[in-house]
């Protein structure tokens, strides 16, 4: 018998495991739930626009969550969206001064993928926490005409999203971000949001007034 | 630490390159363009008849970027196949894999060109199994099904093993809903007569046929239960022209049991036209031999 398959399903395991400690579920109000990844220790969550509401949802944005991989549930406050990129960021608030011990995921260089090459989305469909799913880059790029929401850089994979997994992290093999998981092409191609655009995206938030008001700080 | 999952990942990914100079962008209708594959150093590209909605205007893409007008040679909408010819280039033919190699489990990539660059699905092979007939009718050397994900423009893409070769060609459309492989010993034989003829020959005899049990004694006497009663004999056809009657039963055609209509379907392929054929029949209840020349399919 080959020792193939178990010491891939070790990897596998162990990968998994890893990813898990930097994924959270967003709550907003009481409209259901998304995923999301943490980003940086000081509480930095980035997740898809469209997790945290619209623009006329702006309100209920101020009754967001986050359930951390331990379960504790912690408020947070949207720090900036872009509904055209589909990225959100969000900060974990702390409680009485303190943060709690956050795992941020480390990022990926998602401009040197490669067609074929394994990836694994991680969120919580469903509800369901922690729920990965994996397969392979199908294309890169914004040369996707054959795709839903063409011109924009998109990753599709082969692997099946689901309600709820938007928001969460794609990793390549070495659990490295890579996108963000956003929308389904199908019921077994998923699309996701490159990691070099939700960086772009990040250091725009970061170099701006990051302490506005919700609404406010929305990039367009 | 993870030990084998990157060179899994990087396998793949290698796989992939390996293969992308050997497939072309097909665009022969008005939607979405798909795939052909590189078939020979002369030019010709094979891809799936279904994704050419005209025989004309027809534009292959390669790897460099480079557009050409493509040719059509023929196609064969049994099996799905259609051949293209375009300007001798510098395409890589690619290596392709004996199936007989293949097994249920095996991992395989399917892969596409429907927009610049080449696109993949992984999955495994489902299911294997012997010839078979395709609901429109075309004759495949094996059945191979894979629950690869046929993406927009995978059609006449190829389906490629764990060492990056190519099995055969990928239809969605054949059996609808499932991933169908037409294996390299298929496109073969069809594209051989694709390039010298047009179409895919086939031989006619001029009958109409349904299978019909023989009586006992001679089903004894020949070691199978069934033939074919000829329900009609079109006339001036090489059936009547064999000497063969309406009612006669057909037991057998060049030597080879003729007991269901793929007997029959599968004895008549295009080598058979024009050549003294050997037939069997019974008539009155005793059995006959006489000759017939099958002509080429109207």
């Amino acid at each position: 018998m080959t020792t193939l398959m178990p010491q891939l399903n070790s990897d596998l395991g162990e990968l998994a495991d890893r990813v898990r400690e930097s994924l959270v579920q967003v709550v907003v109000g009481s409209a259901g739930s998304g995923s999301g990844v943490v980003l940086a220790a000081d509480g930095l969550v980035v997740t898809n626009a469209h997790v945290v509401g619209g623009r006329k949802d702006a309100r209920s944005a101020r009754d967001l969550k986050v359930i951390l991989p331990s379960g504790q549930v912690r408020s947070a406050r949207l720090l900036a969206k872009d509904e055209n990129l589909d990225v959100a960021a969000l900060r974990i608030e702390a409680d009485e001064g303190i943060l709690p011990d956050l795992n941020p995921i480390e990022l990926g260089d998602s401009k040197a993928l490669r067609v074929g090459q394994w990836v694994m989305a991680m969120g919580n469909p469903w509800g369901v926490a922690g729920v990965a799913a994996a397969g392979i880059v199908i294309g890169v790029g914004p040369d996707l005409p054959e795709a839903p929401g063409a011109g924009r850089e998109w990753i599709v994979v082969d692997l099946a999203l689901r309600p709820g997994h938007s928001g969460g992290p794609l990793v390549d093999h070495r659990g490295h971000l890579i996108g963000m998981s956003t929308m389904m092409a199908g019921l077994e191609v998923g699309m996701a949001v490159p990691a070099h655009v939700i960086s772009g995206f990040v250091a725009s938030v970061r170099s701006g007034d990051a302490d506005a008001e919700p609404g406010d700080s929305t990039l367009v | 630490m993870p030990t084998v999952l990157p060179d899994f990942s990087n396998a793949l990914a290698d796989a992939v390159s390996a293969a992308a100079d050997s497939l072309v962008r097909v665009e022969g209708r008005d939607r979405l363009p798909a795939t052909g594959i590189v078939w020979d150093a002369e030019g010709l590209i094979v891809t799936a008849h279904h994704v050419l909605e005209k025989d004309e205007n027809i534009n292959v893409s390669f790897q460099d970027g480079e557009t050409v007008a493509a040719e059509l040679l023929g196609r064969d909408p049994a099996t799905d196949l259609a051949l293209l010819r375009t300007p001798e280039r510098s395409s890589n033919v690619p290596s392709w894999a004996e199936p007989k190699g293949l097994r249920v489990g095996h991992l395989a990539l399917a892969l596409g060109r429907p927009g610049k660059n080449v696109r993949a699905t992984l999955g495994i092979v489902s299911a294997l199994g012997a010839a078979w007939r395709t609901p429109a009718g075309g004759s495949v050397d094996r059945y191979v099904q894979t629950d690869t994900v046929m993406y927009p423009g995978f059609s006449g893409g190829p389906l490629v093993d764990a060492s990056g070769q190519f099995v055969g060609l990928n239809s969605s459309s054949l059996v609808r809903g499932v991933s169908i492989t037409v294996p390299v010993l298929t496109l073969r034989r069809v594209l051989d007569d694709l390039r010298d003829h047009g179409s895919v020959r086939r031989a006619y005899l001029g009958v109409g046929s349904q299978p019909t049990r023989l009586p006992e004694a001679v089903a004894k006497e020949l070691g199978q239960e069934t033939g074919l009663l000829l329900v009609s004999v079109e006339k001036d056809s090489a059936a009547e022209q064999g000497g063969l009657f309406l009612g006669d039963t057909l037991v057998s055609l060049g030597g080879t049991p003729v007991r269901h209509m793929d007997d029959l379907f599968s004895g008549l392929g295009g080598d058979r036209i024009g050549k003294s054929t050997a037939v069997r029949i019974l008539r009155g209840g005793q059995l006959m031999e006489l000759t017939v020349s099958p002509v080429s399919h109207p």
